[in-house]
């Protein structure tokens, strides 16, 4: 196995956080207090249009803080996960040739293991509209699939979503964060 | 004689082509002087119901850059006297007031049901322009607010104001994206989703009743709607890909939005139900963020099939595609103004979004924002006299809404999280 580039394992340890945060998030069950807005009337005698409001509920949401360092430390011994994120350029699809290596590597990581199941994500950075970000992150959840299928992966192994710039690895405004939030990741299905 | 005289100009103004000086719905240089008096209580009513009347009229009549207000200080004693028939009204006062026009009106409690009669008068003739009585509850002050204020717009230039209308947006205030509702004027906001995942890209019915949304609740981009009422939701279409950017058409009989189903995005048309009618758009490129022309026979969009996302013009009817012929490189999220003669949409610039709008054959384009930050997401107000926005322009992404002609910018959703999306509905 090659080593890893500190990049690749800052990469890495922001995406197992990422669904360390996740994970949590869901896990809680939602602490639910249903208020009833009355329903009003208002009744116009010179128009002739009539308001209704009914029943919007809120729900209360709990919040829970991770402590960074802690999952960090988590990372770091937990590390070797063979399934690696590749990248792109602004605006683009197409794979570089450090993306088709990493993208061999997982298509052998597969075959490795038969029995897994990939679903793989496109991410934008947060420039550009963000329905034509939803879209282009597809494209590259669907570049990164077609590649891997032509390694001889199993089409039917591999699904794909799109996320567009919804959840980036790092969420600050700077050339190093769009860089990184330009990716597919590839993470095993239950 | 000079209210007759604005009065005309400003119809002028907002019946005119765009080929005008001034803003279609700015005349903000010309602005007719009211006299807004405060509601006299008849019996015991709650100041405070005085008070949010008082402020939610004259809010929404600021920001409609038609008018200046007298300063209240300066009235005389005919605002505190109960007249609601011109010959009841002292002019004299108001006219040396500078007033043109003078809004006075009663309120009272009967059967605990609030009781709002208010009449707005032509200073100069001594008449009365327009008048109306609300019936409700004490809590639907600031709605019959709104709706004076959008008679008086009506009154006053035949066009009815937007104010007593509402928007949707997402936020992440609560950890997650979800939709959420506004008055215009940013009060009465209420959470409508609870997906706990990310809600994205409101649209609403024609009706006003609906809206359409894509959420990644079951795991994909699917498309739902949500009867607002009810709070009844449904998913529309969970095809497998981008189920996104749904919009109804404006007869509310079909939904155009982005399907990826083939591998490839396109535009699609849906039944209500979520059936599929037909393809709307088949290339290899990306088609996304779909805006009905008000006759619902044209959509824009947008597509990277000449390289670079730009904005298209599909005819329902022809099939045929051309490019909206606009400058910049990167054009977006185009929306068709309801009168339908301009498309509002962002420029990517420099790293940055503002917000344009130009005439649907590329002709007289117009920049509204000018930074900082990002402008982006514009859709119109049901008149076509505003726009309403996104923006992280002081920091987080908030929601915005500013004349037709950039002016009058006014932060309307709350403090925390970041607000974008935003849809405008129909008159409620």
């Amino acid at each position: 196995m090659k080593s890893f580039s500190k990049k690749a394992l800052l990469q890495l340890a922001l995406l197992l956080t990422a669904t360390l945060l996740l994970a949590s998030g869901c896990a809680k069950k939602p602490a639910a207090t249903t208020t009833a807005i009355p329903e009003t009337t208002v009744s116009e005698d010179m128009g002739q249009d009539m308001i209704q409001t009914e029943g919007l509920d809120e729900m209360d949401l709990s919040e829970t803080a991770i402590d960074e360092s802690a999952s960090e430390y988590g990372v770091t011994t937990a590390a070797v996960s063979a399934l690696q994120n590749i990248s792109f350029e602004f605006d683009q699809y197409t794979l570089s040739a450090e993306a088709q290596d990493l993208l061999v590597s997982n298509a052998a990581y597969m075959q490795a293991n038969p029995e897994l199941k990939i679903r793989i994500e496109g991410y934008c950075d947060e420039r550009g509209s963000d329905e034509y970000n939803l879209a282009l992150g597809q494209r590259r959840a669907l570049a990164a699939k077609s590649f891997m299928v032509s390694l001889g992966t199993d089409p039917q192994l591999l699904s794909v979503i799109s996320y567009g710039e919804e959840l980036p690895l790092d969420p600050t405004s700077s050339e190093e964060a769009y860089a990184l939030n330009r990716r597919a990741e590839f993470k095993a299905e239950r | 004689m000079r209210l007759l005289a604005l009065l005309s100009l400003v119809f002028l103004l907002l019946t005119a082509p765009a080929a005008a000086d001034i803003e279609i719905s700015a005349p903000g240089q010309q602005t007719i002087p009211l006299a807004s008096t405060k509601l006299l209580a008849q019996g015991m009513v709650p100041a405070q119901i005085v008070n949010d009347f008082d402020q939610t009229l004259n809010d929404d009549l600021l920001l409609s850059g038609l008018f200046s207000l007298v300063e209240p200080n300066s009235f005389l004693s005919d605002a505190r006297r109960i007249g609601l028939n011109s010959s009841k009204v002292d002019f004299g006062q108001w006219r040396l007031l500078g007033a043109e026009g003078v809004i006075k009106g009663v309120c009272r409690l009967e059967k605990g049901k609030l009781v709002v009669e208010v009449r707005l008068f032509d200073v100069t003739h001594r008449r009365l322009l327009t008048g109306r009585r609300y019936v409700g509850a004490q809590t639907d002050v600031r709605r019959m607010a709104h709706r004076f204020a959008d008679q008086i717009l009506k009154s006053l230039t035949g066009e009815e104001g937007p104010f007593n209308s509402r928007i949707a947006y997402i936020s992440n205030t609560s950890g997650h994206k979800e939709l959420y509702l506004i008055d215009v004027d940013g009060r009465n906001g209420v959470r409508l989703t609870n997906h706990r995942s990310i809600v994205l890209n409101p649209d609403f019915s024609p009706t006003s009743k609906e809206l359409l949304f894509t959420s990644y609740r079951a795991g994909n981009p699917d498309l739902y709607r949500k009867a607002i009422y009810s709070g009844q939701e449904a998913r529309v279409s969970a095809r497998p890909g981008l189920n996104i950017a749904g919009r109804f058409r404006p007869d509310g009989r079909e939904i155009a939005l982005t399907l990826s189903k083939e591998g490839n995005s396109d535009l699609h048309l849906l039944g209500t139900d979520g059936s599929h009618h037909r393809q709307v758009t088949k290339h290899w490129s990306i088609d996304v963020d779909p805006s009905w022309s008000p006759a619902g026979d044209k959509l824009a969009f947008v597509s990277d099939r000449q390289g670079n996302p730009q904005i298209f013009i599909f005819d329902i009817f022809t099939k045929q595609v051309k490019r909206l012929p606009t400058a910049g490189k990167y054009n977006a999220t185009p929306a068709w103004s309801p009168k339908g003669d301009r498309i509002a949409f962002s420029r990517l610039e420099k790293g940055r979004f503002d917000i344009f709008t130009v005439a649907v054959d590329g002709s007289d384009e117009r920049r509204l924002t000018f930074g900082p930050g990002n402008n982006e997401h514009p859709r119109w107000s049901p008149d076509g006299r505003f726009i309403v926005y996104s923006s992280d322009q002081s920091g987080a992404k908030a929601i915005y809404i500013m004349r037709a002609d950039g002016s009058g910018v006014t932060r309307i959703s709350p403090a925390g999280g970041d607000c974008n999306h935003p849809a405008w509905s129909g008159r409620w």
